[in-house]
């Protein structure tokens, strides 16, 4: 799995791009939670950074060759799960 | 390298793409689109596509090993868990009481009755909205 390539390109590096472009969309995401009129907005947005991050945590465990990260990646989507289902039930 | 791991390698890069294609179109949907109910629309298909077709590039790549397994369960927790919480927050937005989005020129604007609670910037908003900023 280590120094695999393609095309002179490190997959190493295209996984970092991915995770660079995924953080970008976060805070475009950030952006609606914050000014989005209504609560409503808010949750939803928490909802898709949440969802973002699960595959931010899993692209940092290919890129470190840890996977220690793919755990915490589930654990996260559960913890997301429920707490969108706590807040639509407030 | 083995002929192998060059289709491995091109098949995780296109999906890769293809997932972080779906994930940006339902990020602009987000930012873009005029209504609470359109917005949810455009989130809570393209993320879940974007992120399935991500990590399943991601199992291509890995390989068939324990992790695979992993990041398989964490596909299906979330092709099960992430429409069911789109249902709830649209259920909890209707029951609330806020009304879809109509046309431009339609008299009562629907999200400005939303339940915000802050009323200093409800006037912008329509327009915020309508402008797509």
């Amino acid at each position: 799995m280590t120094g695999a390539s393609l095309f002179g390109i490190e997959m190493v590096n295209v996984f970092l791009a991915m995770a660079i472009l995924i953080v970008i969309a976060s805070f475009v995401s950030l952006y609606r939670g914050i000014e989005g009129p209504g609560i409503f907005n808010r949750i939803i947005a928490v909802n898709v950074i949440g969802t973002k991050t699960i595959v931010l945590l899993v692209l940092i465990g290919f890129i470190y060759e840890r996977p220690d990260f793919f755990d915490i990646a589930l654990v996260y989507a559960i913890l997301n799960f429920i707490m969108t289902i706590a807040a639509t039930r407030y | 390298m083995s002929d192998t791991t060059t289709i491995t390698n091109i098949l995780t890069v296109v999906l890769l793409l293809t997932g972080a294609f779906f994930m940006l179109a339902g990020t602009i949907g987000f930012l873009r689109f005029p209504d609470f109910y359109s917005r949810m629309h455009a989130t809570g298909k393209c993320d879940t596509l974007g992120e399935g077709l991500m990590l399943v590039a991601l199992i291509v790549y890995g390989g068939a090993t324990f992790v695979s397994v992993k990041i398989l369960f964490l596909i299906a927790f979330i092709l099960l868990a992430n429409p069911t919480s789109t249902h709830a927050i649209a259920k909890a937005a209707y029951d609330v009481g806020l009304e879809p989005w109509r046309s431009f020129d339609s008299e009562e604007v629907a999200w400005l009755n939303t339940s915000d609670g802050d009323t200093d910037n409800t006037g912008s908003t329509g327009e915020d909205g309508g402008e797509g900023r």
